[in-house]
């Protein structure tokens, strides 16, 4: 039986695959899932580009960090010539106040290839220092941990899961073609977990494959030395986990869109609904936070994007559980929601019928 | 002898306030039955109820024993063409039939050797391996029927399966049905087609406004409502007249009239069966009767008395 079951399930897979990924109305769940993917690549172009500048500068303007160390405010500019040599950029501007004092603003940069000195004078002095660094490697993997919370579980995954999961039955039936699935010999509960199986596949390939590419197109501005190194100590464990929870953020929010699908005709209120559940999670009590997925997606992520100094306020709220569950319990957790979520939906299935023409 | 047939007890059906249909009592057996009815009448939903894509709101149905609540169980001997005229998006209609028997859990040579019947069937062997959506309409019907008959089931509903077939496909149709129905099949069809119902069904049954008005076979149908509705009979003779005189001195003739060519008459009776003996001994008398023709024992004729002037589905 259970043979037959598997066959029935790889049948209606293969019958759904056109329609999940080269759907002309399942474009825009491409677009939610790859936005980020072009964010990252022109990031990692500009940053490669700036970085190989920088490289240029540092030949052809040498300076030493250790040097910097010993500037001070209120040197000249030519002390700060003897210390550290000719800056690679300067910029020298005279200004009036007044009708009578002539006042003289200049910025001076220099670099080590990998980081910039600003220096800004006022008047022949040193008035102010900025360093700023290209990125790092935990830089970026914090600007990754952000994006990723913050973006892509909360919106591309959960909502490139309503347009993949909520169509397998709504769509069929807005179509009209949902009959020939029925008069299948196959139990409901079998059509269910076939679409379900379908749907997964689907939106698991779409939305993994982008977060993995979005890893790689980040990593790539850097030497590969400096990746090798990376993924040897973290990099590898963080990209699995990414994956991981990639996947089972489509295994939890399918089967929610899966239920809705079936449930209503309407689909855009109870999204809403489980969109604003899902929102408010960080300001919801302890016992309630655990009736959600982001809860324990977010449990599940390797990196505290939260972390950096300059996260606004909400986003840190967003993208930081209070409380993160243990790996375990939140694999179980979303197992078990998902679990629950199929069981009522194939209970609803038994019950569903036919009738196009209130659609 | 419940197991070999399609029973309904008491069936209803209600969309909301809408009646879909109701009390619906009846026991179909091999052979084919036309569901024949206006508009609304209720065909469609007493096929979906019996394929179980839609649900009763009371009563029960059993099709050959097993419900239309185990799906797994009635399509292995159930195949339904329905009229919704919608296909999964992409694919030629060999797939379309390849893929839904694939559902079945047969293999793919197995499958393969379905669709290739199926489609010979139905005669669209050429057009198989084009896009369903680039089909005319009367190859749509077509390849649905070949995707009901494709398992070759033992219980065949079709819902208007005539409909948007040109003459020559519709005669062959038909001859594929009563070649079903000589195997002891069950098929059950609706048609507006009446002269067609009339030709190819064994037994009818007449709806109206969500109820079973009549069932049966024509002509025990007819015979019911001849109290009401006089049976007509087109007697073709030489002596039309004596005829008339004659036949006039039976209480169950209500009316006889001359055809205008005085080639005969036109006889209404309430009791067909004396009227036939009457006939008989009237022919010893030495009348000479050339010819005896029911007139109005038919669906259409049948359809008119029960439904009166509500129109037939178009």
């Amino acid at each position: 039986m259970i043979r037959l079951w598997c066959t029935q399930v790889l049948a209606i897979v293969r019958l759904e695959m056109k329609k999940t990924f080269f759907a002309r109305r399942g474009l825009w769940v491409y677009l939610l899932a790859f936005a980020p993917l072009v964010l990252f690549v022109s990031h990692s172009v500009a940053t490669g580009h700036r970085r190989s500048q920088l490289e240029q500068m540092a030949r052809n303007h040498p300076f030493s960090r250790a040097a910097a160390g010993d500037i001070q405010t209120g040197m000249t500019r030519d002390e700060v010539t003897q210390k550290l040599g000719e800056p690679y950029s300067r910029w020298d501007r005279p200004t009036r106040e007044g009708h009578h004092r002539r006042h003289e603003r200049s910025h001076w940069r220099y670099t080590d290839g990998q980081s910039e000195l600003h220096l800004f004078f006022e008047n022949g002095k040193l008035t102010g220092t900025h360093r700023s660094e290209l990125d790092t490697l935990p830089k970026v993997s914090r600007i990754f941990a952000g994006v990723f919370q913050s973006y892509y579980l909360r919106l591309a995954v959960f909502f490139g899961c309503v347009g993949v999961f909520v169509n397998l039955f709504r769509g069929e039936m807005l179509d009209k073609s949902l009959h020939f699935y029925l008069l299948a010999p196959a139990r409901r509960e079998v059509l269910l977990a076939g679409k379900y199986a379908a749907g997964l596949l689907a939106t698991v390939v779409i939305f993994t494959s982008s977060t993995a590419l979005q890893w790689l197109a980040l990593l790539w501005q850097f030497d590969s030395a400096v990746v090798s190194e990376f993924l040897a100590s973290t990099g590898w464990s963080q990209f699995s986990s990414y994956l991981i929870v990639t996947a089972l953020a489509c295994v939890g929010y399918g089967s929610v869109f899966l239920a809705v699908g079936l449930l209503f005709r309407n689909p855009i209120i109870p999204t809403a609904i489980v969109l604003l559940w899902e929102g408010v999670n960080p300001f919801l009590p302890a016992a309630l936070k655990k009736i959600s997925m982001i809860y324990y997606l977010q449990s599940l992520c390797p990196v505290d994007a939260a972390r950096g100094k300059d996260v606004p306020g909400l986003v840190h709220l967003l993208i930081s559980p209070v409380q993160p569950a243990t790996k375990s319990v939140a694999v179980l957790s979303i197992v078990i929601l998902t679990g629950v979520v199929l069981v009522v939906a194939a209970l609803l299935s038994r019950r569903m019928e036919i009738n196009y023409s209130t659609e | 002898m419940t197991e070999s047939r399609i029973t309904l007890d008491n069936v209803s059906r209600f969309y909301g306030e809408v009646l879909g249909v109701n009390g619906v009592t009846l026991s179909i057996g091999p052979g084919i039955t036309s569901l024949v009815g206006p508009n609304g009448s209720g065909k469609t939903t007493l096929m979906n109820l019996i394929t179980g894509l839609v649900r009763p709101s009371r009563g029960r149905i059993r099709v050959l024993g097993v419900a239309p609540s185990q799906p797994e169980k009635l399509f292995r001997f159930v195949g339904y063409s329905t009229q919704f005229d919608a296909f999964p998006k992409g694919l030629t209609g060999a797939q379309f039939i390849y893929s839904f028997l694939r559902l079945s859990g047969q293999s793919a040579a197995q499958c393969r050797e379905l669709t290739d019947r199926a489609i010979a069937q139905v005669g669209l062997v050429e057009a198989a391996d084009r896009k369903v959506a680039a089909y005319s309409k009367g190859m749509r019907q077509r390849i649905r029927l070949a995707q009901a008959v494709a398992h070759d089931p033992r219980v065949l509903i079709l819902d208007e399966p005539l409909n948007g077939l040109d003459p020559l496909v519709r005669s062959e149709t038909i001859a594929l049905f009563q070649r079903y129905a000589a195997e002891g099949r069950h098929i059950v069809v609706s048609s507006h087609v009446l002269h067609e119902v009339d030709m190819i069904s064994d037994q009818v049954v007449l709806m109206s406004g969500g109820y079973v008005v009549a069932e049966g076979r024509i002509r025990g149908v007819r015979s019911e409502i001849q109290d009401q509705r006089p049976m007509q009979f087109l007697i073709r003779c030489r002596q039309p007249n004596r005829l008339a005189a004659r036949i006039f001195e039976q209480d169950h003739v209500v009316e006889a009239r001359l055809l205008p060519e005085g080639e005969g008459l036109l006889v209404k009776t309430r009791d067909a069966d004396r009227f036939c003996r009457t006939l008989n001994h009237l022919a010893l008398d030495g009348l000479d009767i050339e010819g005896v023709i029911p007139a109005d024992d038919n669906v259409h004729s049948v359809y008119e008395y029960l439904i009166g002037g509500q129109e037939a589905t178009p």
